[in-house]
């Protein structure tokens, strides 16, 4: 039996190879600098999708602004003095200059309409349009606002220590750019004055400025740190930059093929270069064996041919599994779900390649006097990690019906924690809890009606429906039931326009805080409020035939399941007090995230699950055996089950970067099981002594295994000093699946396999061809 | 060098203005010819009758109609009084509403509710105000006082084969305008077209006067519309049969009319 041709020829013209991958490497590097990037996670559901061609349309009919900027303003001490009000009438004023914002429609208590009874007559200004000079004034001019039930909980917090301005921007602002404009405006030095800044726009700009921060900073620093354990466990810098090398040249291709055909680099395609570096750390398993040949056979170019001659059948299968695993989510529906699954696939591929090549060139041109000293302690049986390693393998030996109970034991635990996962998304809480964001957030949410917008869209299929004293009532009704929900913080409407002017249309008596029995009074109330108020007011409650209304839901928190329990809230509603004649339907950013939410991740679920069958059938191929497959199968089933059953224990959601985590674990925990039982079956037909084989299997391929998994965990590590909480996450659970994985390929495979020896057939295993 | 070829060419027939207007010659500058403009365009006649019909249009091709009765008396020192009536949309039918428009402070507004028949005085702001939900500000349909922006005639120029004045309108105080252009027919000194520009110094809102008649000797805009050019939104009003001196009586602008209104003025 040879080593494949590609190996032989690497061998023989090992410069020629390591040239040759060179020049393909830089050719994908002139690529690179043509990146374009799409940090909108909005664009993972393409324009066409439902979802979006709803929301445009609701746009459309309410003349409503894309994206919205909250800029908010604490004062303790209130903001009635003349100070903060002077210096909200001036950053109204330096706001409305930034390129970007729609002036017309920038919101806040300078600009705002304020309808009101004043000195007798309707008096329908900005609600601060000159800034009070007395004492009196001023405390006139605060019973005045916090008595307007439209601007409480909005423009004003009920306790008159928080305002807020609202920003619109222009469709395709950068919210990142005028966010960084707007904190320029603010002044350093500040009376009793804090600001916030909040909104979707800048959390979505600013996670996608900080996800390429994340890839510039930390993916290097990973791949360093990796780079020195690698060394402190081969002692030849030759040899970490070859696996270094098999790394970088997965990514450059992946990444310079994903720019060269002209796709952009989007927040899922951002992690591709993360993963490749995990997947290519696989090719610790031919150095870990080759230092083990070497000492056994002398001759380099020797070595290095049995070298691949014995890993080569487990780095196929580990690739083959890893490449179809991400393969599948190229069938998902979500575009850049697709373009990952494929792009890692690719550089999967483009790493086994290496494999064969590559690696054996490297080795070739190694000195052997270097890598003679330190291959001198590889040896299974004195080494002191090889005897730990046999040590664990003894006790799966040993106690292997116990582990199996217990294994069990923790298996039954973990299902119990998997039920009690949910779904759900928040993309605010991808930042840290005392990041900026995250602060303001908290803030606003706490002070105002909420940062997290949603639209309730009432359609009728007839004009003049939404004048209707009964429709009115109706929305009313409504709004009051939906603002018994915790996470609604305010409800805005028509009903409250027209409600409003009936009250100061009789000299603000607050009996007439109420909806007019008359359709006509109701449209000349509206007709009046049209008289004074900005176009936008009314359009973006009401459409011009009045066939459609558009109800305003403030939500605190940004949690997609805060907009579905809303939608359940409607739904109950509606079937429980049926208005004839119209339908309700959600709408804005909260309704986008929650389908987002949804879609997004049930496709990478989706895709997960059908991986894990592929993966299955792909062990069942390699082993040629239904019951070894299961034997293989076994670890990655477990370290998953575990993993999600802590994730539900914990409380954690089931979130995007979870989502992601998910399919990587596939690529991963297979590899070890892949390598562990694959050479224990090539050592057992040379030997046929099953408590010997597994021991050496431990002690040697086992300490592929071990290097692989310490390398990834140190080397994830450093990712849990990231910026972002998915990176955090990500480095985290990467950590412990591999660790876990590791552990349990290591201990309960044997245990495994002495178990179930008889069904087995353990006499029938003969030594595969490559 | 080309603007200032234009500008002495451009300035022959303002001087001509300038020698046969009563007022000095130093003055015949942007500032006069907006005067000029606004009264043609504002104050023809001694009063006027008009039934105005109103599209505002949505992007989305939506409209909305208003159809009222526009009626207006000069007074003594530049005030004038308006008084409208509104035939449709069919619910608001009945609604009035008066103006008494001064120069150099806030107008006087009254409007008539008749479902619960109640005459409500109402302060608003002029200058950002919608009129009836239109494009249309309250000085649009009224006027802006003269002295409240900075004028200066940039050029004079061709425009659709008549001559023009182009005047820059800056406010000196808040406005929701930055800058104004306007092309003034030198003729009649109606307003064939007017740009808005805001803060960022993007224009947003375009006048243009579509069709021009002699009514009664006075050149009269029949057709004008003004168009958000932010947000698409756009508003076309048609005057129909426009009468100028009808003699309309000082009591008609009285509380006791806007609630009943009389027919003869309003049909």
């Amino acid at each position: 039996m040879k080593a494949p041709w590609l190996t032989r020829f690497s061998v023989e013209k090992p410069r020629l190879v390591i040239a040759l991958t060179l020049a393909i490497t830089l050719a994908f590097l002139t690529q690179l600098p043509r990146a374009i990037t799409d940090t909108d996670p909005k664009n993972m559901l393409p324009e066409t999708s439902p979802v979006r061609v709803s929301n445009d349309e609701v746009e459309r009919w309410f003349a409503l602004p894309k994206d919205v900027i909250v800029l908010g303003i604490v004062n303790n001490d209130g903001v009635f003095n003349r100070e903060t009000l002077g210096r909200i009438a001036q950053f109204t004023e330096e706001i409305f200059k930034i390129p970007g914002v729609v002036v017309r429609d920038v919101t806040s208590l300078t600009t705002v309409d304020n309808v009101r009874v004043e000195e007798g007559q309707l008096a329908m200004r900005p609600a601060v349009a000159d800034i009070p000079r007395t004492p009196e004034a001023m405390a006139v001019l605060k019973q005045s606002l916090l008595s307007n039930p439209l601007f409480i909980n909005r423009l004003l917090s009920p306790d008159g220590t928080t305002t807020a301005i609202y920003i619109p921007l222009e469709p395709g602002a950068n919210a990142k750019v005028i966010a960084d404009r707007i904190r320029a405006i603010l002044p350093k030095e500040t009376g009793g004055e804090r600001y916030y800044l909040a909104g979707d726009p800048v959390a979505r700009d600013t996670f996608g400025i900080q996800m390429f921060y994340q890839m510039a900073i930390f993916s290097p620093l990973a791949g360093m740190v990796m780079f020195v354990v690698l060394w402190w466990m081969f002692r030849n810098l030759t040899l970490v930059f070859s696996v270094m090398g098999v790394a970088m040249v997965s990514i450059v291709w992946s990444m310079g093929l994903l720019i060269g055909v002209g796709l952009p680099v989007h927040i899922m395609s951002s992690m591709i270069p993360v993963f490749l570096m995990a997947i290519a750390t696989d090719s610790i398993h031919i150095f870990n064996e080759f230092y083990f040949r070497f000492r056994e056979v002398p001759d380099k170019k020797q070595a290095i041919l049995d070298t691949i001659r014995a890993v080569g059948r487990p780095v196929r299968y580990t690739a083959l599994a890893t490449a179809a695993g991400f393969a599948v989510l190229a069938f998902m529906h979500i575009i850049p779900v697709k373009i990952f699954g494929l792009f890692v696939a690719f550089g999967t591929v483009v790493i086994r390649l290496m494999s064969f090549s590559l690696i054996p060139a490297v080795l070739t041109l190694i000195k052997d006097e270097r890598i003679r000293a330190v291959s001198r302690t590889e040896d299974e049986t004195t080494h002191w990690a090889s005897r730990r390693l046999s040590g664990l393998a003894s006790v799966g030996l040993t106690r292997s019906r116990l582990l199996m109970a217990g294994g069990l034991v923790l298996l039954a635990g973990a299902v119990l924690g998997i039920v009690r996962i949910h779904v759900n998304n928040n993309m605010v809480d991808w930042f840290k809890p005392h990041s900026e964001i995250r602060v303001a957030d908290r803030i606003m949410n706490e002070k105002l009606g909420g940062t997290s917008l949603a639209y309730l869209v009432g359609i009728s299929g007839e004009a003049d429906f939404w004048k209707r004293p009964e429709a009115l009532r109706y929305l009313e009704g409504l709004q009051k039931d939906l603002e018994g929900m915790a996470v609604v913080g305010k409800t805005f409407s028509v009903a409250d326009y027209v409600k409003r002017i009936n009250r100061v249309l009789h000299r603000d008596d607050p009996a007439y805080d109420r909806i007019p029995d008359s359709a006509t009074e109701i449209a000349q109330y509206l007709f009046l409020f049209g008289m004074a108020a900005k176009p936008s007011d009314l359009d973006n409650v009401v459409d011009y035939p009045f066939e459609k209304i558009n109800l305003w839901l403030n939500l605190k928190t940004w949690d997609a399941q805060a907009m579905r329990d809303v939608i359940a809230r409607v739904r109950a509603y509606t079937a429980e007090h049926p208005l004839p004649g119209a339908v309700f339907r959600p709408a804005g950013i909260a309704y986008f995230n929650l389908t987002w939410n949804d879609e997004v991740l049930s496709d990478m679920l989706r895709g997960f699950i059908i991986a894990l069958f592929l993966v299955f059938v792909i062990l069942v191929f390699n082993f040629r055996s239904l019951r070894w497959a299961l034997v293989a199968y076994t670890p990655l089933l477990f370290t998953i089950l575990m993993i999600y059953g802590a994730i539900g224990y914990i409380g954690k959601d089931f979130d995007m970067p979870i989502s992601v985590l998910s399919t990587l674990s596939l690529g991963m925990a297979v590899d070890f099981a892949i390598h562990f039982v694959g050479r224990f079956q090539q050592r057992y037909a040379k030997e046929p002594d099953l408590e010997k084989a597994l021991l050496w299997t431990a002690a040697r391929p086992g300490k592929g295994i071990m290097r692989n998994a310490a390398l990834f965990a140190v080397a994830f590590s450093a990712m849990a000093f990231a910026p972002l909480t998915p990176y955090i996450t990500v480095g985290l659970f990467i950590v412990s699946m591999m660790l876990l994985s590791a552990a349990v390929t290591l201990v309960g495979i044997p245990a495994l396999i002495v178990i179930f020896q008889e069904g087995l057939n353990l006499s029938s295993i003969k030594e595969k061809t490559p | 060098m080309r603007s200032i070829t234009k500008y002495r060419f451009g300035i022959m027939p303002t001087l001509l203005v300038a020698v046969l207007s009563p007022v000095p010659l130093l003055a015949a500058d942007g500032a006069e010819i907006i005067k000029k403009s606004q009264a043609a365009f504002y104050e023809a006649g001694q009063d006027m009758k008009a039934r105005v019909k109103m599209t505002l249009m949505a992007r989305e091709g939506q409209q909305r109609l208003r159809d009222l009765t526009m009626l207006r008396k000069n007074y003594p020192a530049s005030e004038q009084k308006y008084f409208m009536y509104f035939h449709s949309p069919a619910d608001v039918a009945g609604m009035t509403f008066m103006i008494y428009k001064y120069p150099n402070r806030d107008d006087d507004r009254w409007l008539f509710i008749p479902a619960i028949n109640l005459v409500n005085r109402i302060a608003a702001q002029d200058s950002r105000s919608s009129f009836v939900g239109s494009d249309f500000t309250y000085e649009d349909v009224s006027g802006r006082d003269l002295t409240a922006d900075a004028h200066a005639l940039l050029r004079e120029e061709p425009f659709n084969d008549r001559k023009v004045y182009v005047v820059e309108s800056k406010p000196i105080g808040p406005a929701e305008y930055t800058r104004k252009l306007s092309w003034i027919d030198q003729a009649s000194f109606l307003p064939l077209k007017e740009e808005y520009y805001d803060v960022q110094e993007s224009l947003y809102k375009i006048f243009t006067a579509e069709e021009i008649k002699d009514v009664q000797g006075f050149a009269t805009i029949m057709k004008r519309t003004m168009s958000n050019v932010k947000t698409g939104h756009k508003t076309e009003v048609v005057f129909e049969r426009i009468q100028y001196n009808v003699g309309l009586g000082d009591d008609l602008f009285s509380e006791r009319y806007l609630r009943r209104p009389p027919e003869k003025w309003i049909k």
